[in-house]
């Protein structure tokens, strides 16, 4: 075993644990959407590329690494793919030899084989990659649906330079039907059949290695749903994998992407995986449309999580400098560490790279959508919600929840869920606006905790961390008699107003003026906010607040004239 | 970010042209060390060229607002865009530095 905690070395050959004789060389890459992780392995009879992946750089690499094995011993080359996703295949067209029929055979699943060779840009995914694929030709079709009723004995065979290979069906092995390619005089390798996240998913078992392809990502948000995906299928293949590791003989699991792992950590992480499979119901598939919405939608998350998480920092700065003032230098040399703001610099700017690479045309709406996932992921790392909650405005975390949380269910496949109900709109401006006029506690509340210095310190806290957002603003609100309830969710409406009341506070409004009432076929709110500066897009809401108000229930637009800016919220009055 | 630094009025004006990222931030508290260590104590940081602030950027405000708060000294922004000084206000900063709408403003009073 190599050292450090890697359980097989990146690019060199080391022993297959488990079988005598074989080697292996692992390609591994970070997790992406444009190549997978491949695996060379060879023993006395054949060399075995599993994956050649979707980069031309790593076929030019692992060509040469074949060449070098041949020139020592000349043996076929026998390239299995573990499903027909283009980041697993498509950079075999750009090698000679990889590409050369006469000098490697391509081995995958039938429903695989059949996507290849008809180049079905869906189930391959070259569609929503943006990728053109040729047809190519499969020389072994694997676990052919038409050979399930033989119990056992060879399917095909075939010779190469004098080796012969041999597929043999085999009885169901955990429920998962199986085969076993035998090449020359080597020990048998396994080909289990594991739909779910493809319909050609396949595991493949050499000694002591199992290749699993993308099994433990086929739960993931933006891969559940991809075209062919199959979420009965996925859970028995999982539960039928789980059950092949819990057996023993299996000491190292190769994914289709990133780290390679131990036996025991693949199952834990397949059990997790099967466990989020089984809540994933209804949902819709990612194809080009969603992806594209999705990635709308992520960009203008992230426009908002920028403001946010910067306003969030900048005001655990601010309490950590006052707490400083005071003479509590613990207190406030502890405060910054409860939100990474310089993670978080380092993700939202990640993110704006990346967004203008995707409008120049270099990547495709999927992986817009992809990146915005995998930045959200580890925002949601970066802050000590419970921690924070006790010094920052709830509604800012409340919101950030919220806001991650949305584009998750987005990218898994679902819309942000919607509760809505009949709201009696200026009962529910009335409890917005109390929540923002009065501050965190009460100044009978700090008296009395006077005798405590703890209770004293957590009020104290909380005063400089929340400062009521209109507290140096003069407030008019009017209602309308017998405005009828309206349809809305309350708690996307609940935060479009805030954000609302912070863009007018934060624009400079001295004044602010909101109005309740209705316009024929609507219910109408009213913010006006006086002494705004301007912004250069003249007022035009943002995307992001446009979309959160049409998710409350209503549409939203601005006006900027002379120093006041006013946002009107329209809701459809029930007939 | 692009930083041109002048001498006008007896104090050092900063004139901060672009985004305060992750990679600008550092570059600012450099400029400012740069100024403070030789030997300037009034230090005015014209904001009209930037469109956006970083916490990393709202952390290097306030270092350097601590060290320039001796008798005498003075450390200000002015032209701030909107959505600067959005931020800055809804972060609670505009009570921790003084916060001017032009550089000639700024510099009578100082």
């Amino acid at each position: 075993m190599p050292g450090g905690n890697e359980p097989l070395t990146p690019l060199q050959w080391q022993p297959v644990p488990g079988q005598k004789g074989a080697f292996v060389y692992p390609f591994t890459r970070k997790v992406d959407t444009v190549s997978s992780n491949s695996y060379l392995v060879q023993t006395s009879g054949a060399i075995i590329l599993i994956d050649p992946g979707g980069l031309p750089d790593q076929a030019t690499h692992l060509a040469s690494i074949v060449r070098e094995a041949r020139a020592e011993r000349s043996r076929p080359l026998l390239s299995i793919l573990t499903h027909a996703h283009v980041d697993h295949f498509i950079a075999a067209r750009s090698d000679p030899l990889l590409a050369d029929p006469e000098a490697t055979l391509l081995a995958i699943q039938e429903a695989g084989a059949s996507a290849i060779e008809s180049a079905d840009g869906r189930l391959t995914m070259a569609d929503l990659l943006g990728q053109e694929i040729p047809p190519i030709r499969i020389d072994l079709r694997l676990v052919r649906e038409g050979d399930a009723g033989m119990s056992q004995g060879p399917v095909r065979r075939m010779s190469v330079n004098a080796v012969e290979i041999t597929v043999v069906r085999e009885p169901p092995e955990f429920g998962l039907p199986r085969e076993q390619i035998l090449v020359g005089n080597d020990p048998p390798l396994a080909i289990y059949h594991t739909p779910g996240h493809s319909p050609d998913s396949c595991c493949i078992r050499i000694g002591g290695l199992l290749f699993i392809g993308d099994l433990p990502f086929a739960a993931s948000p933006g891969l559940a749903g991809i075209p062919g995906w199959n979420r009965e299928a996925l859970i028995r293949s999982l539960a039928g994998i789980r059950e092949l590791l819990s057996r023993g003989g299996i000491a190292v699991v190769c994914p289709g992407h990133g780290r390679i792992l131990l036996a025991g950590d693949a199952s834990r992480m397949l059990g997790a995986v099967q466990e989020d499979t089984g809540t994933l119901t209804g949902v819709e598939e990612l194809n080009q449309d969603r992806a594209r919405e999705t990635a709308a939608f992520a960009e203008a998350c992230m426009e908002q999580v920028n403001e946010l998480f910067t306003v969030m920092a900048g005001r655990l700065y601010y309490v950590s400098h006052v707490m400083e003032e005071l003479g509590e230098d613990g207190i406030a040399a502890d405060l910054p560490a409860l939100l990474r703001g310089d993670v978080i610099d380092d993700l939202v700017e990640d993110f704006a790279g990346f967004t203008r690479e995707f409008h120049s045309g270099r990547y495709m709406p999927i992986h817009q959508a992809l990146k915005g996932g995998q930045v959200i992921s580890r925002l949601e790392r970066t802050f000590d919600q419970e921690a924070l909650a006790r010094i920052l405005d709830p509604t800012l975390l409340r919101r950030a929840e919220r806001l991650l949380g949305d584009y998750t269910t987005m990218l898994r496949g679902y819309n942000p869920p919607r509760e809505v109900v009949l709201v009696d709109l200026p009962a529910t401006v009335g409890t917005c606006l109390s929540g923002h006029t009065l501050p965190s506690s009460s100044d009978e509340e700090v008296l009395a905790s006077a005798d405590d210095q703890e209770a004293f310190g957590r009020l104290l806290l909380a005063r400089i961390g929340m400062p009521p957002l209109l507290s140096d603003v003069t407030v008019t609100f009017d209602a309308e008699a017998g405005i009828p309830a309206v349809p809305v969710d309350r708690e996307h409406f609940l935060d479009l107003l805030t954000y609302l009341l912070e863009d007018l506070v934060g624009t400079g409004a001295h004044a602010i003026t909101i109005h309740t009432g209705t316009e024929r076929d609507a219910a109408v709110v009213t913010l006006s906010g006086e002494g705004c500066t301007g912004r250069p897009d003249g007022g035009i809401p943002r995307r992001f607040l446009s979309g959160l108000c049409e998710r409350a229930g209503g549409t939203l637009d601005a006006r900027e004239a002379d120093g006041s800016r006013t946002y009107r919220i329209r809701f459809p009055l029930v007939p | 970010m692009e930083i041109t630094t002048a001498a006008r009025g007896g104090a050092v004006v900063l004139s901060l042209a672009g985004r305060i990222d992750t990679v600008a931030a550092p570059m600012l508290e450099q400029a400012v060390n740069r100024a403070i260590d030789a030997g300037d104590r009034k230090i005015l940081l014209d904001f009209s060229g930037v469109s956006y602030i970083s916490s990393g950027g709202l952390r290097v405000l306030l270092v350097s607002a601590k060290k320039l708060k001796g008798p005498g000294d003075r450390f200000g922004l002015c032209c701030l865009t909107a959505d600067v000084l959005k931020v800055l206000r809804l972060a609670g900063f505009t009570s921790l530095f003084s916060i001017y709408t032009t550089e000639g403003e700024a510099l009578a009073g100082w």
